[in-house]
């Protein structure tokens, strides 16, 4: 059999308040840019996260991580993000627009921490219709 | 510019599995395993996606026949279908049936029996064991 690549997704969910606003600039410029998105009381999105994880698989175990250890990185990353407002509640998002570009760049931050160079690709769906992807591709 | 085109075929079957390694204590099972470990199997609808790849017939105008494709493939997945892997098939007397493996397996059925019925390059394959998990196995070289 050739050499072959094996990578496993999940697909994870956390719901979260946010309000896309440059503090810097005025009422005007922000309305232009985020529209809707600037409300000024916040709005949210259950967001739905795939994590997919590329590496050999493990002969005994038959898994790239095992399961219940990915679950639980999974969970130290996204529970505090859950049911919360990022801009208010999120350190990184004070200095950092919370659009789906920097979520997912935060997430792929924080995921390394416990999945390494194991953490292949994200895909940060904020609605049904816009996702936002970030891979590794070194 | 240099493209490549590709012809996905969904499969579905539905199968039972156990994860358990006998030279592991029952508390080392259940804290990697989780409730993976049920005595008596569990199961799932696994949904099996192959990509194939190669030049457009121009006669044709296909890569390769569906129905050759679902021949070749449903072959291979029918071994699967309403059966308890750890048992009912060859495949995991001696590695445990999680998705990874599962899909390494049929990667390695699918490559051989493409390459030989119907001289066609396999390109991908990824496996759900449910909507929200999923395996792609594919070429090192790609």
């Amino acid at each position: 059999m050739k050499k072959v690549q094996v990578a496993l997704s999940k697909v994870f969910s956390f719901s979260a308040a946010h309000r896309l606003h440059v503090p810097e600039k005025d009422q005007a410029f922000n309305q232009q840019i985020y529209d809707k998105c600037n409300n000024l009381n916040g709005h949210g999105h259950d967001y739905y996260l795939e994590i997919s994880i590329k590496g050999p698989v493990n002969t005994k175990t038959g898994m790239i991580i095992p399961l219940t250890d990915f679950d639980q990185a999974v969970e130290k990353v996204i529970a505090p993000l859950d049911h919360r407002h990022l801009d208010h509640e999120i350190d990184y998002f004070k200095n950092h627009r919370s659009t789906g570009e920097e979520i997912v760049k935060y997430l792929w931050q924080e995921l390394e921490k416990y999945l390494g160079k194991k953490l292949f690709r994200l895909k940060l769906w904020e609605t049904n219709n816009n996702y936002f992807e970030l891979e590794r591709i070194d | 510019m240099k493209k490549k085109i590709t012809i996905s075929k969904k499969f579905e079957f539905s199968a039972s599995h156990r994860y358990w390694i006998d030279d592991w204590s029952a508390e080392k099972n259940n804290e990697v395993f989780g409730l993976c470990t049920s005595p008596y199997g569990h199961g799932h609808n696994y949904e099996l996606h192959v990509t194939v790849s190669g030049p457009v017939d121009p006669q044709t105008g296909m890569i390769i026949n569906l129905s050759t494709l679902k021949a070749i493939a449903g072959k291979i997945v029918e071994q699967f279908d309403h059966k308890f892997l750890n048992l009912d098939t060859p495949y995991f007397k001696d590695r445990v049936p999680t998705t990874e493996n599962i899909a390494l397996v049929l990667y390695e059925l699918l490559e051989e029996q493409l390459k030989k019925e119907a001289g066609i390059t396999l390109e991908k394959i990824r496996l759900y064991e449910r909507g929200d998990l999923y395996v792609d196995v594919w070429p090192e070289d790609k």
